[in-house]
């Protein structure tokens, strides 16, 4: 009991702050999903379950659930294998290194509308850089209508959330090597272990807590990525980079349907959960101490 | 220990600042009299005695980044006539503006006067019952009285449209002129003449099929192939399918036109800000866009000699329409606000023609006010529309925001390959389970 | 061959990098008129205005200030508050209630913003703290710590037990324990999550766009989309804006990296 007397003053003032302007406001915002506001009267009507029903039978729910699969599948995997192979390499410190990854992070601190406007300069199908590079290295085949090709859009814009944050998991995956005491790869190699059996039997287990923070981290990022498509594609064309949280938004926003809106976050809400659950199973992150 | 006491600064500083920071927020929350920032106090309002009242802060809220300046001019103007009045603008982007308006505006705090788009927005607005009926006011009779329509429901006037703009596709009279190209009556003639400056290494019609160019191009195209008014509305309310021949023809008259190379590569990725290149470098002949960019081609290449152009999709004799008009920016007065009286008087000077006509000629936007002198020639072509049998925007009478949108991504999902009749399918499914609702 | 790989991966992502922000550069100094019909390469008619409107028409500095102490702040108090509760939560160890509270704070990660945006706004509009910069910063604070307290946990968590248990037995209060051995030890990921932090209360558009009306209170990201039109956008202007906003933040990280990347745990893991 003294324990939680001691360590109350500790949790509670962002608790109370938590609980108040967040945790309120989020419940009466589910609360509406059981009902058909649509953002703006002062009035409503009670209607149970029927926006479940209708949500998950809605089509372009449905496009927008399977898009938003595809898409944090591109950058969870892009993101955290590019991240952490340079971090490999730039984790010892050096004068280059340190420059490296400052220039890695860039990206990182522009805001994603300003990221999603570069990008969607340089991947105009007529105007753009990458059409234009490609066509100046002979490679022009393969130019593509980057964001007006339905099959591919989705994976343009993921192309993009990766770049953008790639220099911030870098440093996360860096803080987590240069915490591996050093002894133990001096003790692998003498004792014969090659560079990838390094990695594999030494490096990567401990670099689990870090690895799971990445990509649950980019998991739950790439489920909100919402100013990147907004930006970009505005979920087109024809609804093939319309993610959840743009969902969200043109239901509550664009078609005053609010209560809709919600019980779509409620969705969203089960499914990251089960998501992330699934990965710290995967990741086993507990397994490990030293 | 070194690193706490670099801590420790760090906090104090910033709690400093913060200190600072919170008092200068606590004075203007109060809201108190004679506080320091001077106007932010507010007092019941009688119309008439300018001078001896206490001030009053109107809130304006709108999207069209592009006319602040102007429009602070002519508020500056206002706040001169009304010493009293201080009028504080907010921009939000147009696609920013649909979500924070509706939060804004319901309490009444901010928008005392704010604009509406016509159709689902106004719709869902006056629903909420968040606009002052302007009905018996005067300056009403200020505007051109067939173009208010969009802004009423039930009777009862609830907002003003200010702008005028013709949803039709702009053309280069130089380029025309130059390959002996007259301006088409029907399709054939257009698809003939498309040829023509395809032929020629240009661009036909430069199309921003990724943003606004289905939702502006729809209209023309459809407004003589369906030229029952209602078409929409029997949309919404099944009577009307969009698999039946007027939208299926639609469709595949767009397909038609992008399989013939007449659209720019990849129009369905374009955005306007690469279709507006393509027209003001004179590399295309067509703007497939509508009279609102006239201003800014014309900023761009003050060379460029423009005029309008609406695709008669059908043989001459059966065309019923001859081109497509909007009323937009529409000025409302919110029903909660504390200032409904000022927020009448700013509506009634921007309804002065000589005031609509500053604005008009600052922006390079027609308006609906009557009695207006434009000065340039992009306002004039403009206004010479006036006089044919125009058609206002058909997208604008959906009502309902995904059927909007199911129906200009039939456009998107035609010209990446998809069949008419399947994309007609597709988006049929769509506004059928919108309107189950 | 390995260490061939490895060089062009970071030469490739370098350029990969470099190339669109030099783009941005290259654009802020360019006419509107300019931009339209040389998009990408090197501006032929260089030009100044830009950057000359953005800090003489545009009020810049005050929204630059606005920006520094809403992001310091906001910033500084986010760390105090989810710094005491990962604290809390690490004490209590393998009690359930530790989990709970975790769990609680995670929950918040998963929960879109768009969702909570209008009941927060009306929240707060009933609270009086609507075109308030204390507003501002409370709901910031708010919605940012599960992403903190997140993070936070998970570093400390890393800390080696002993060396709570050596204080404990030398009889530390809590308060001792926090401030004088957790803090300084996690002093690097402390740094690591405020820059995280940093940027994205400097980048947040929602919230400010939400809550603030006075143009005496706008934060960058605000004046920022005031350059967008309906139908026209004026690039050049909007890129120096992004530049000017980025700056400060490329400034800091550049400087303060060793603090970022630091791998002070080396020095307490010999126990």
């Amino acid at each position: 009991m003294k324990k939680h007397l001691r360590l109350l003053p500790f949790i509670l003032p962002g608790l109370v702050l938590y609980m108040v302007l967040f945790m309120y406001p989020t419940i009466s915002a589910l609360y509406y999903s059981f009902t058909n506001w649509d953002g703006l009267s002062p009035s409503y009507q009670y209607v149970g379950w029927q926006n479940y029903e209708k949500v998950s039978q809605d089509i372009i729910f449905r496009k927008s659930l399977g898009n938003n699969v595809k898409f944090m599948f591109m950058v969870v995997i892009v993101q955290t294998v590019v991240s952490l192979l340079l971090a490999l390499q730039i984790y010892k410190k050096s004068k280059i290194n340190v420059m490296l990854r400052a220039l890695y992070f860039m990206p990182t601190i522009l805001s994603s509308v300003s990221v999603g406007f570069i990008w969607t300069f340089i991947y105009d199908s007529n105007l753009g850089a990458l059409n234009k590079f490609l066509q100046m290295i002979g490679l022009e085949s393969l130019a593509q209508n980057w964001l007006g090709n339905p099959a591919i859009a989705i994976f343009s814009i993921a192309a993009v959330q990766a770049w953008a944050h790639i220099g911030q998991m870098a440093v996360l995956f860096i803080a987590g090597l240069q915490s591996i005491p050093p002894e133990l790869n001096e003790a692998a190699k003498l004792d014969g272990a090659s560079k990838l059996g390094l990695f594999f039997r030494i490096t990567w287990p401990l670099l689990a807590p870090a690895a799971a923070i990445v990509v649950s981290y980019t998991t739950i990022q790439s489920f909100k990525a919402f100013d990147l498509v907004f930006t970009m594609t505005g979920g087109g064309p024809n609804y093939s980079t319309e993610i959840l949280s743009t969902y969200i938004y043109s239901s509550a926003f664009l078609n005053y349907a609010f209560g809709k809106a919600a019980t779509a976050s409620v969705y969203f809400l089960l499914l990251i959960a089960i998501i992330t659950f699934l990965q710290f199973k995967l990741l086993r992150t507990d397994r490990v101490s030293y | 220990m070194r690193k706490l006491s670099w801590l420790t600064l760090l906090l104090s500083i910033v709690l400093l600042v913060s200190a600072c920071g919170n008092n200068n927020n606590s004075n203007s929350n109060n809201g108190s009299s004679g506080s320091n920032s001077g106007n932010s106090t507010n007092v019941s309002s009688n119309a008439g005695d300018k001078d001896k009242k206490d001030d009053v802060k109107l809130s304006f809220i709108h999207w069209r980044g592009e006319d602040v300046e102007t429009l602070d001019s002519i508020i500056n103007a206002f706040q001169e006539e009304y010493p009293y009045i201080k009028v504080e603008t907010q921009v939000f982007p147009s696609d920013q503006y649909q979500s924070t308006a509706q939060a804004k505006i319901a309490d009444g705090s901010v928008g005392d006067v704010f604009t509406v788009f016509p159709g689902a927005q106004f719709e869902a607005i006056a629903n909420a019952g968040l606009m002052a009926d302007l009905s018996s006011e005067g300056f009403v009779s200020n505007f051109e009285s067939n173009l208010i329509a969009a802004g009423q429901k039930d009777g009862q006037q609830l907002a003003l449209p200010y702008q005028l703009v013709y949803n039709i596709p702009v053309y280069n009279v130089a380029l025309f002129e130059k390959y002996g190209v007259e301006v088409p009556k029907d399709w054939d003639s257009l698809l003939a003449a498309l040829e023509v400056f395809k032929q020629a290494g240009i661009t036909p019609i430069a199309f921003p099929g990724a943003d606004i160019g289905p939702g502006q191009l729809m209209n023309s195209m459809v407004m003589n192939n369906a030229p029952d008014e209602d078409i929409f509305v029997k949309l919404e309310a099944g009577e009307a399918k969009l698999t039946d021949e007027w939208w299926v023809k639609t469709l595949a008259q767009f397909k038609e036109l992008n399989d013939k190379g007449y659209f720019q590569k990849d129009a369905v990725g374009a955005k306007q800000d690469s279709s507006i290149a393509l027209f003001v470098s004179e590399q295309a002949a067509i703007l497939g866009t509508g009279s609102f960019h006239l201003a800014s081609n014309k900023a761009s290449n003050p060379n460029l000699q423009q005029g309008l152009l609406a695709p008669i999709t059908v043989p001459a004799d059966q065309a019923v329409f001859e081109g497509i008009h909007t009323t937009t920016f529409m000025l409302a007065v919110n029903s909660k606000s504390k200032h409904q009286e000022e927020a009448k008087l700013f509506i009634e000077f921007l309804s002065r023609s000589d005031i609509a006509g500053q604005y008009a000629n600052g922006t390079g936007q027609n308006v609906t006010v009557k009695g207006v002198e434009y000065s340039s020639d992009e306002l004039k072509i403009v206004s010479e529309w006036t006089s044919k049998h125009t058609r206002f925007q058909p997208r604008f009478t959906i009502k309902n925001g995904e059927v909007q949108k199911a129906v200009t991504n039939s456009i998107q999902a035609v010209l990446s390959g998809v069949s008419a009749e399947q994309a007609a399918a597709e988006a049929q499914a769509i506004v059928e389970q919108q309107i189950a609702n | 061959m390995l260490r061939v790989l490895g060089k062009l991966l970071l030469i490739g992502f370098a350029c990969l990098i470099i190339a669109p922000l030099l783009i941005v550069v290259f654009t802020v100094f360019k006419s509107n008129a300019e931009f339209y019909s040389n998009p990408i390469s090197i501006p032929v008619q260089f030009t100044l205005d830009n950057l000359k409107s953005l800090f003489s028409k545009q009020t810049m500095l005050l929204y630059f200030w606005n920006s520094a102490v809403v992001t310091l702040v906001t910033v500084a108090l986010e760390l105090l508050l989810a710094s005491s509760i990962a604290y809390a939560i690490m004490r209590y160890g393998k009690s359930k209630i530790g989990g709970i509270i975790f769990a609680l704070f995670a929950v918040g990660l998963m929960i879109p913003s768009q969702v909570n945006m209008i009941p927060i706004y009306a929240l707060l509009s009933d609270l009086s703290l609507t075109n308030s910069h204390l507003g501002l910063i409370l709901v910031t604070l708010t919605i940012l710590l599960p992403l903190s307290v997140f993070m936070l946990t998970g570093f400390v968590k890393t800390l080696p037990k002993e060396i709570i248990e050596a204080g404990e037995i030398d009889g530390a209060s809590e308060y001792r324990l926090f401030a004088q051995i957790v803090v300084p030890l996690t002093a690097p990921y402390l740094a690591t999550t405020a820059a995280f932090l940093f940027v994205i209360v400097w980048n947040d558009l929602l919230f400010p766009m939400l809550l603030l009306v006075e143009k005496s209170k706008l934060t960058l990201p605000l004046a920022l989309i005031q350059f967008k039109g309906e139908y026209i956008t004026n690039y050049p202007l909007l890129m120096s804006g992004v530049i000017v906003t980025a700056l400060p933040m490329i400034l800091m990280f550049v400087f303060l990296q060793r603090y970022f990347i630091a791998g002070a745990l080396a020095g307490s893991l010999k126990g």
